[in-house]
């Protein structure tokens, strides 16, 4: 699952990470339509051209590369796959403009959860409109993940030195071994769910309706102008997609 | 009227059938630096509670009698409204710390509040410098040590500014060195004009910087008053509470009657006194 990477906030000091999330995420919601617009290998390579830079500029080129390595195992089995079991007229041709289609879709998303991190966007969802309690459980998930993780990997120890054994016997065997887990993993979690509680409430939480924040994000010219820049181009493309033939070196594909 | 009062308060939790607090009265001048200590069970968390609200507002149950803290009841406020009066710091530190960065964790508290965002960062630079968090800015809770989660814990629980800090066995989860540094950061607070109100087993540890010790059993106090009068006292032994060593060796002495002439803390003490017995004697 290491290409999952790709979609794990890296501290970074980048232009792009500075930018302000709202306008990344416009950015990367018109990449990722741009990459669906096309289905032809050269407007896909083109858009990949405009992807890596920005990546780089992201200071995450490294971190992109080893995910994708890592996703290259799934891009040859739907290479093969597709090739083998599909009907269009060259197969190996489309197999691959799907597998670029699929990167490109990839890297327009990596491009925002590289470098937001879940804290702006929570503050982002908040500037929004979302209710402050919402975008504050969607940050407090993040933050207790990790921990509900060990507290399973102790359970779970916990439960083997008693003898359960936990990767043995039929599937059914194996459904009725996770019984011993997830029970203590429930009672442990609502225990520490209510303390959790009491520490957020004594220290206010919900407690006034304007609520204020230490820092507020702040739309910049440089967010309008990228804001504009994706706007103007989804516009333009989708035009020439639509109302105008491609040019037949855009449409080039692979004669098999 | 004291900045904590209670009159007469008994409380027990729902789901429960014996008493967590028996008629418990109790007075807290401001400035005061409160040790309270005793068996498991005997009350001490509930105690806590109940002078920032939680009990009764978030833990509910039967109630009598009263508790004001700095004139307010807490029958009558929410426990955000006790917020910015009583700040409470608790026994599991991980618990505590519900955001991703310190600094959104020191935020928290006045952010809820609704205090200026400029004033709120003074704070927040303030307790950064003052507890040594500063390397730790952009760590995620999880990847801190228990006793560096503790000392955020603590400045998120300054930064609302209370009149009283009450810690619940702050330093039970920590290493005995992070212990200490809480435990001195603690009386640094109450030197700088803090009312304390700290559950703590280490007497030894605290009892000198203690103005006074209040021992409980089974819900109520027992025991109340200076450190050196209550860790004399019998009490000590019946319920089972741990006295520092020094005092140990006075009450030795004593039952050999050799009386110093005052109770010692800790073993510095001790030498101290002895020093000044011996160079009074010579002299
Ligand atoms: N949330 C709760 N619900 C029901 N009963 C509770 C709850 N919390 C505490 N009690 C009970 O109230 C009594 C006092 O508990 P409390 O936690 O105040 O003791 P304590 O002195 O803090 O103990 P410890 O030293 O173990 O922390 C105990 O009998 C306990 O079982
Ligand atoms: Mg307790």
């Amino acid at each position: 699952m290491s290409f999952l990477e790709v979609f794990q906030y890296t501290r970074q000091d980048s232009v792009v990470h500075r930018l302000d999330p709202r306008s990344k995420l416009v950015m990367a919601i018109v990449l990722a339509m741009i990459s669906l617009l096309f289905m032809n290998i050269v407007p896909l390579l083109i858009l990949l051209s405009v992807l890596l830079p920005l990546i780089g500029l992201a200071r995450s080129l490294q971190r992109w590369a080893k995910s994708m390595s890592g996703l290259s195992v799934l891009i040859v089995f739907i290479v093969i796959f597709n090739t083998l079991l599909s009907t269009v007229a060259n197969p190996f041709s489309y197999s691959i403009a799907l597998s670029l289609r699929l990167i490109a879709l990839m890297s327009s998303f990596s491009l925002f959860f590289l470098t937001v991190h879940p804290d702006e966007l929570s503050q982002a969802l908040i500037q929004m409109g979302v209710k402050f309690e919402f975008a504050f459980a969607m940050s407090m998930a993040m933050r207790y993940v990790p921990t509900l993780g060990q507290e399973a990997y102790a359970i779970m120890d916990a439960q083997k030195a008693r003898g359960v054994e936990l990767d043995r016997g039929n599937i059914l065997k194996r459904i009725r071994n996770i019984v011993p887990i997830i029970v203590p993993l429930i009672i442990v979690s609502i225990r520490r769910a209510l303390s959790i509680a009491e520490s957020m409430e004594s220290r206010g939480f919900g407690a006034c309706e304007n609520r204020t924040y230490l820092e507020q994000l702040k739309f910049t010219r440089h967010d309008w102008a990228l804001v504009l820049v994706s706007v103007v181009s989804f516009c333009f493309l989708v035009y020439v997609r639509f109302y105008l033939a491609l040019p037949p070196w855009m449409s080039w594909g692979l004669p098999f | 009227m004291a900045l904590i009062e209670f009159n007469d308060f008994s409380f027990k939790y729902v789901g429960s059938d014996s008493l967590a607090l028996k008629k418990v009265n109790l007075s807290v001048e401001a400035g005061e630096y409160v040790v309270v200590s005793g068996p498991s069970g005997c009350g001490k968390t509930t105690l806590c509670r109940a002078i920032n609200g939680l009990v009764p507002q978030f833990h509910r149950g039967y109630i009598a009698g009263n508790v004001f803290v700095d004139s307010k009841s807490t029958r009558e406020n929410s426990v955000a409204d006790m917020a910015g009066i009583t700040g409470l710091v608790f026994q599991n530190p991980s618990n505590q710390l519900v955001t991703l960065n310190v600094e959104k964790e020191i935020a928290f508290g006045p952010e809820n509040l609704g205090v200026d965002p400029a004033e709120i960062r003074k704070r927040v630079e303030h307790l950064i410098h003052l507890l040594g968090l500063e390397h730790l800015r952009e760590k995620h809770p999880h990847e801190m040590s228990g006793g560096e989660q503790q000392r955020v814990a603590m400045a998120a629980t300054l930064a609302l500014r209370p009149k009283i800090l009450v810690a619940d066995e702050p330093t039970s989860n920590l290493d005995p060195q992070s212990a200490e540094m809480i435990l001195e950061l603690i009386a640094e607070q109450n030197r700088e004009g803090m009312t304390v109100v700290l559950v703590e087993h280490r007497l030894d540890v605290v009892a000198k910087d203690a103005s006074r010790l209040i021992l409980m059993n089974e819900g109520s106090v027992v025991a109340d008053g200076p450190p050196e009068d209550v860790l004399l006292m019998d009490i000590c032994q019946d319920i089972g509470i741990g006295i520092p060593k020094a005092v140990e060796v006075f009450k030795r002495l004593r039952s050999k009657d050799l009386h110093l002439p005052e109770v010692p803390m800790t073993g510095e003490d001790l030498v101290r006194i002895f020093r000044e017995v011996v160079e009074h004697d010579s002299a």
